[in-house]
């Protein structure tokens, strides 16, 4: 099974990016600050105003890399799924939310935060934004490796009349709890079955016998796969 | 391509445990929505839901607890090679509940990864389980991947567990968003006002068709399709010309290499919502260009079990196909225009061999399935 990366794009420690405009590869950490409008959208949105920490950092992922490659403005719907790894997803949003339901013994329960207390929502978000009409869900795993998740892009891409998969991961800091290990932010890439956006693509990506590869070499993370997109952009440059 | 079987079914209800005692309750109309003791409902716009009875928490466990452990005696040893598929929405979410009303951070045990293992570990299976997270479409999508992994080649077994609970989390939601109905729930009718909640949990053993043949394994029905697309259209409300599920509906035809014509029957995801429903009629009539099949939906019996509303409805699904009878759609006493002579509260005679069943949820989110009868 195989595709093309033809974008990348991200919430790190330091803000938003992507491949085809970074400087330097972004680091992840257990800090972050959830991205706003302006980081973004040039223009007021009032639904980006309305979305959750969770949400924000996911569709800001998103959105960079559609940009990145160049598929950000559309006019037809295109049939492009999205898939999502998470460890703690919307639990913050959960707690945010209890908290509006305990105030007041239910009486004071927030619809709007209720919305976004599914983690699957920002996948949502990103379909109605840019049209995206192909499967869209979380996976949440026990075990197994981050880059199980770009394994199970390629099946569906291979699986699937979809021009593309965007996939990656997204978390956001949670009362309590750790920092996973991915650490806090977004990273999502564009798989796509050719390598036609005007943009050209970053290389092949491929899965065989359970382990992902990038222009032949073997993937061991995703920030590894970053890693060797820029540097293949910066080579081919 | 390899073929995939619904090979074994488990699944506790709030009309009860087990597919032969449900069936018998959805086929005589019954419905266990009611008024409920579960938590106080004085400050919600609905008292009523659908819960499983005799349904207890032990000690600061979850009630998620105690129905994996009904579902898993009753389903019995699943073969060691399987590969699992859970789908819930909110997991172990009463025990989150009772941990913030007490002033307590969450832990690791209130992420979805504890509750992949557990289930894991009390199916005797080993860790690598993935939750996949859809909404209401969870279960769905998980059978239509479990499915895509067998028909690749990737898997032989697939254990699909799916579960969601009333809780007060959820029905406070709901209530809020205005989605609750005041009374009990009436699916297609056109006096709809809203859905009741309704939990379950449920196990369904998909196989490699020649595996079961091989194996002996009982084959309940063939999976021959499925589908799963995006409204693209907004977060938390459908499309009103139905578009992701006519693209979800259509993927699982071409899947299974079958016409519109060839679907004898439907089991609706009807929600009893004013725009879902209305959804699913639009997208049906346009899927059958105005000849719908019979339909049905299940809703007003069990009430709206979340992320494991698919798979009890894959369950019936597949006992309707074999029975060659769909059962009633309690609560629809006086149907949309669009289903009329389609779907009622009286039960309808099927003659074919494809059914579908199909889901949607928050996050714009459509799931189809084609299930086949096989005869033995």
């Amino acid at each position: 099974m195989m595709g093309w990366i033809t974008g990348v794009g991200w919430v790190a420690a330091a803000g938003c990016g992507r491949g085809r405009t970074a400087e330097a590869a972004p680091q992840w950490n257990d800090t972050m600050v959830i991205p706003a409008r302006k980081d973004l959208f040039e223009k007021a949105d009032l639904r980006f105003g309305r979305l959750d920490g969770f949400s924000r950092t996911g569709l800001a992922g998103i959105t960079m890399c559609l940009r990145d490659a160049d598929r950000e403005a559309w006019q037809d719907k295109r049939a492009i799924a999205t898939m999502a790894l998470t460890t703690g997803g919307c639990l913050q949003t959960d707690l945010d939310y209890l908290a509006t339901v305990v105030e007041g013994d239910g009486k004071l329960a927030s619809p709007n935060l209720f919305a976004y207390t599914l983690p699957n929502c920002f996948l949502g978000e990103a379909a109605l934004r840019f049209g995206l009409t192909g499967n869209s869900l979380i996976l949440q795993q026990d075990g197994g490796a981050e880059l199980d998740v770009l394994g199970r892009a390629l099946e569906e891409l291979a699986w699937s009349n979809y021009a593309g998969v965007m996939v990656g991961f997204c978390e956001v800091p949670v009362t309590g709890l750790p920092c996973p290990s991915s650490g806090y932010g977004s990273l999502f890439v564009l798989i796509e079955g050719t390598p036609e956006p005007p943009t050209g693509s970053y290389g092949k990506i491929t899965l065989e016998d359970n382990q992902i590869f990038f222009n032949d070499n073997p993937l061991a993370s995703f920030r590894h796969l970053l890693d060797a997109c820029l540097t293949a952009l910066k080579c081919r440059d | 391509m390899k073929q995939v079987v619904l090979s074994r079914a488990a699944l506790v209800s709030p009309l009860g445990d087990g597919i032969d005692t449900l069936w018998q309750q959805l086929v005589a109309g019954q419905t266990a929505i009611a008024p409920f003791e579960r938590f106080a409902t004085a400050n919600y716009i609905s008292a009523y839901a659908a819960c499983i009875k005799g349904l207890v928490a032990k000690g600061g466990e979850s009630l998620m607890v105690a129905m994996l452990e009904r579902v898993a005696q009753q389903m019995g040893p699943v073969p060691a090679d399987c590969r699992l598929l859970v789908a819930t929405t909110k997991g172990e979410i009463d025990r989150l509940e009772t941990r913030s009303r007490a002033g307590l951070p969450p832990t690791s045990a209130d992420l979805p990864e504890a509750f992949i293992r557990r289930v894991a570990q009390r199916f005797n299976l080993p860790s690598g389980g993935v939750n996949i997270n859809a909404a209401c479409a969870s279960s769905t999508i998980a059978v239509a991947r479990g499915a895509a992994m067998i028909a690749a080649g990737q898997a032989s077994a697939v254990l699909v567990y799916a579960a969601d609970i009333v809780s007060e989390f959820v029905f406070s939601g709901f209530s809020a968003l205005q989605a609750l109905s005041p009374e009990r729930c009436r699916p297609f009718d056109q006096q709809r006002s809203g859905l009741n909640l309704g939990e379950a949990g449920v196990a369904l053993l998909l196989l490699d068709e020649e595996r079961a043949q091989r194996e002996e394994a009982p084959v309940l029905a063939r999976l021959a399709g499925w589908g799963a697309a995006n409204d693209a259209h907004h977060v938390t409300a459908p499309a009103r010309d139905g578009c992701g599920l006519i693209l979800a509906c259509r993927q699982a035809f071409d899947s299974a290499g079958i016409s519109a014509e060839e679907v004898c029957a439907i089991n609706a995801h009807g929600t009893g919502t004013l725009y879902n429903d209305a959804m699913e009629l639009t997208a049906f009539g346009s899927l059958f260009d105005g000849n719908i099949p019979p339909l049905h939906g299940i809703k007003g019996s069990v009430g709206h079990c979340l992320g494991a509303a698919g798979a009890v409805e894959v369950a019936v699904a597949a006992r309707a196909l074999t029975e060659q009878l769909l059962p009633p759609t309690v609560g629809c006493r006086n149907p949309e225009v669009a289903g009329f002579n389609r779907i009622g509260e009286k039960q309808q005679c099927l003659n074919g061999n494809y059914l579908l069943c199909c889901n949607s949820g928050f996050g714009g989110i459509n799931g189809a399935l084609i299930l086949q009868r096989v005869v033995s």
